[in-house]
């Protein structure tokens, strides 16, 4: 039986310190492990010093850290099972409310950006970092863990770019530059040069970086073809300076024309199925800006489908009093050679809700300039 | 014969908290020993896999601590908390369960002596 003094135990102390083992606890239960059994099997007069490395020896395989770093891995990962099932419950949560969102979002009710920004930010804020820790965790090799988390960081790019796209927050564009650079020179080469040496999963590799390459590529594309988020802001910018332009014209101008009237109230409903159509709102609030609201060039929807939509008939209504009015106005016709309402009655669902709303607001503008106030009144 | 750390491994949880129900409190020291002893050195439980899963039984609350001074250095004292308790019970069923099931499968011939 041999007795511990107090220098030896602050001895063993400091050397399971010195060989990594930092959790308080760990070491509490160690020197005491240790101090035991050097009592219980040293001989009074024996080599402390000797006997004690060759105890810690036979504790660890290659170092003494490993016992804490088991320790560490037990304690993480005692929640494996939750982690994976929480993991796969976000993951359909993310995904229905997504999908849900664009539904929303394509047919113009209420609710769609806080769908998408939600099914956004589950996906990427608790589904990716879960599929990354437990993906670490499965992967044995250094190799695959660092495919999995390239892989991860372009998920997170990809989703952020997704958001500020759908928020129409500046800097997407530059997020999809990254998503497109991080996704072609550093995940899908980690993942091609990892994956081909593998003999079992040569083919696959090969098949998968193809259509990967494709996919980026094809991002790519899109980016370029694109126009930027400066472009839908000169656009919106142009025909709301028009509006304005129009509602000081109609302020100036005492009307009591019928026809102008009419010709004003029949472009009013225009613009507001063209306006609903693209930001869910009959007309443009003042102010938009702080709503954040904004408008794409697109299609002006279903009222414009046919020649038997509402949209459609309105604008037959509409050319229609234009001639009348033309017919009245000799001097101050309204032009409409060349412009959308020339075209057949079929085709005007073909154009871009932009140039529909800028024609209508320009024929407006003809009419609220015109001198026929005199004209009627004389 | 000394069994395998593959063998110990699925099974350490099981004998740790049958240990501690049967004897109120013990130290990770004392639960290496008596096991050694029950087992006449056929078993014998690595400070690397003991440690470990007392923490992780632990932290899982299946088990409380108590501190003794000896000295200068500390002494942890484990015993079972309530649902440590209930625990044991199942995990000790389970695994009743299981080398029955090992028995039929692999077609032992189990001598009772």
């Amino acid at each position: 039986m041999y007795c511990i003094t107090d220098e030896q135990v602050d001895f063993i102390l400091d050397d399971i310190r010195r060989n990594g083992i930092e959790m308080e606890d760990l070491q509490l239960n160690l020197l005491d492990h240790i101090c035991c059994i050097i009592e219980q099997n040293l001989e009074a007069d024996g080599d402390f010093e000797g006997f004690y490395r060759k105890t810690v020896q036979q504790f660890y395989k290659k170092e003494l850290r490993e016992i804490e770093a088991e320790t560490i891995q037990l304690l993480t990962f005692k929640n494996y099972y939750a982690m994976r099932k929480t993991m796969i419950v976000s993951g359909l949560v993310s995904v229905m409310a997504f999908v849900t969102g664009s539904l929303f979002k394509w047919m113009h009710w209420p609710g769609a950006g806080v769908l998408l920004v939600l099914g956004i930010a589950i996906f990427s804020f608790l589904f990716l970092p879960l599929m990354l820790t437990l993906k670490i965790k499965e992967s044995g090799s250094k190799r695959d863990k660092l495919v999995v988390t390239s892989a991860t960081i372009t998920g997170l790019l990809y989703c952020m770019a997704c958001l500020f796209t759908i928020q129409h927050r500046p800097g997407a564009n530059i997020l999809w530059f990254s998503t497109v650079i991080v996704s072609f020179f550093v995940m899908i080469p980690i993942y091609f040069f990892t994956g081909i040496r593998r003999p079992e999963a040569k083919v696959n590799t090969i098949i998968t970086s193809t259509m990967l390459v494709a996919a980026t590529g094809f991002l790519f594309l899109m980016l370029n073809t694109r126009p930027s988020y400066k472009m839908h802001e000169v656009k919106m910018y142009s025909w709301l300076q028009s509006e304005q332009l129009l509602q000081r014209m109609q302020g100036a101008n005492t009307d009591t024309d019928k026809l102008a009237a009419d010709i004003n109230s029949i472009s009013m409903q225009i613009k507001s199925l063209v306006l609903q159509n693209a930001i869910g709102m009959p007309a443009m609030p003042d102010d938009f800006e702080r709503q954040g609201i904004f408008m794409e060039e697109g299609n002006t929807g279903p009222a414009f489908m046919n020649a038997k939509s509402k949209g459609t008939r309105l604008i037959v209504e509409l050319k229609e009093k234009i001639k009348q009015y033309n017919a009245q106005h000799t001097t101050t016709p309204i032009p409409v050679a060349h412009t959308a309402l020339d075209a057949p009655d079929d085709m005007v669902g073909r154009y871009s809700n932009y140039t529909i709303l800028n024609t209508i607001t320009q024929l407006q503008l003809y009419v609220a300039s015109a001198p026929h106030t005199l004209v009627a009144t004389k | 014969m000394i069994y395998s750390t593959e063998l110990i491994k699925g099974t350490l949880k099981t004998i740790v908290l049958k240990l501690l129900a049967d004897n109120k409190r013990m130290y990770g020291y004392e639960i290496t020993q008596r096991v050694k002893e029950l087992t006449f050195d056929k078993i014998q439980i690595s400070e690397g896999a003991l440690y470990p899963t007392l923490h992780a039984l632990e932290s899982e609350g299946l088990l409380v601590t108590e501190l003794e001074y000896i000295g200068k250095r500390v002494r942890k004292y484990y015993s079972l908390s309530p649902s440590g308790k209930s625990k044991s019970k199942e995990k000790l069923s389970e695994l009743a369960d299981f080398i029955e099931t090992m028995k039929l499968l692999l077609d032992l011939k189990v001598k009772t002596a």
